[in-house]
């Protein structure tokens, strides 16, 4: 894998449930997204981040989920980020 | 006229989370977050990369509501505000805000857009890792709400914008 642009991130995971992940992930020697690296930097902002990202693609709407990673799935698409 | 009933005398960003309450809390949150948490970047200088961002992208609310707030956090020095915004490389800001600054408005255009050498610039002026982390997720983060704004066309007093800016 490619090392991120900033060393600090992706050596430094705060406290908290990503951590955890990237920690069972190295451990067992599987390969992760390096999202997770972003994720477990700053656990405040992703902590707000998973509550919207939940409530938009989970929450009440009349969209059915599916219908909603599709805009997701073409959105990113275009913007040309494969994860 | 917003593309989607919203309530009046709310603008921009305020009338959809008067909209949308549930998304609104969690969206707030981050901003909070990125904008006012511990961190090395002072509150002036994230209110001037989110401001720089909102002008870039042409989000008339949000440069004008966090340009005010930058101008606040700089002793009221809207004309500094302004100078970012025309072209911060000449601005009267320090040179690893310039780099910052430079590497938000590449996240502006496209994330793919930040070269190693635009963060080698930034580590040169003495940014932290940390900084230009901040930098990048501001910068996104600014871009999501900017087209959240504009993309449901919400409504905005058009009378705030100083004199020097409409000249």
């Amino acid at each position: 894998m490619k090392p991120m642009f900033l060393p600090e991130v992706e050596s430094n995971p705060q406290p908290g449930p990503t951590t955890d992940l990237i920690h069972i992930a190295q451990s067992a020697g599987a390969e992760y997204p390096k999202i997770w690296h972003l994720f477990g930097y700053r656990p405040q902002a992703t902590t707000h981040l998973g509550a919207f990202t939940h409530e938009i693609m989970r929450g009440d709407c009349p969209l059915s989920s599916g219908i909603r990673e599709l805009i997701a799935a073409f959105t990113s698409y275009r913007n040309d980020c494969p994860f | 006229m917003p593309h989607i009933p919203l309530a009046e005398g709310l603008p921009g960003i305020r009338g959809l989370f008067a909209f949308r309450p549930e998304t609104a809390k969690p969206l707030c949150e981050l901003a909070d977050v990125l904008l006012h948490a511990p961190g090395r970047l002072t509150p002036g200088e994230r209110e001037l990369i989110a401001t720089y961002v909102s002008s870039q992208n042409d989000c008339y609310y949000c440069q004008t509501a966090h340009g005010a707030i930058a101008a606040h956090h700089l002793g009221g020095n809207e004309q500094l505000v302004l100078d970012v915004k025309r072209d911060f490389e000449r601005a009267g800001i320090s040179d690893k805000l310039k780099a910052l600054l430079a590497i938000a408005g590449n996240v502006q255009i496209g994330g793919k857009n930040v070269q190693p050498e635009d963060v080698e610039r930034a580590r040169q002026q003495g940014a932290t890792d940390q900084e230009i982390h901040d930098t990048v997720l501001i910068a996104a983060a600014f871009c999501m709400y900017n087209r959240y704004v504009d993309g449901l066309a919400t409504w905005a007093p058009q009378d705030v914008l100083t004199q020097a800016e409409r000249t």
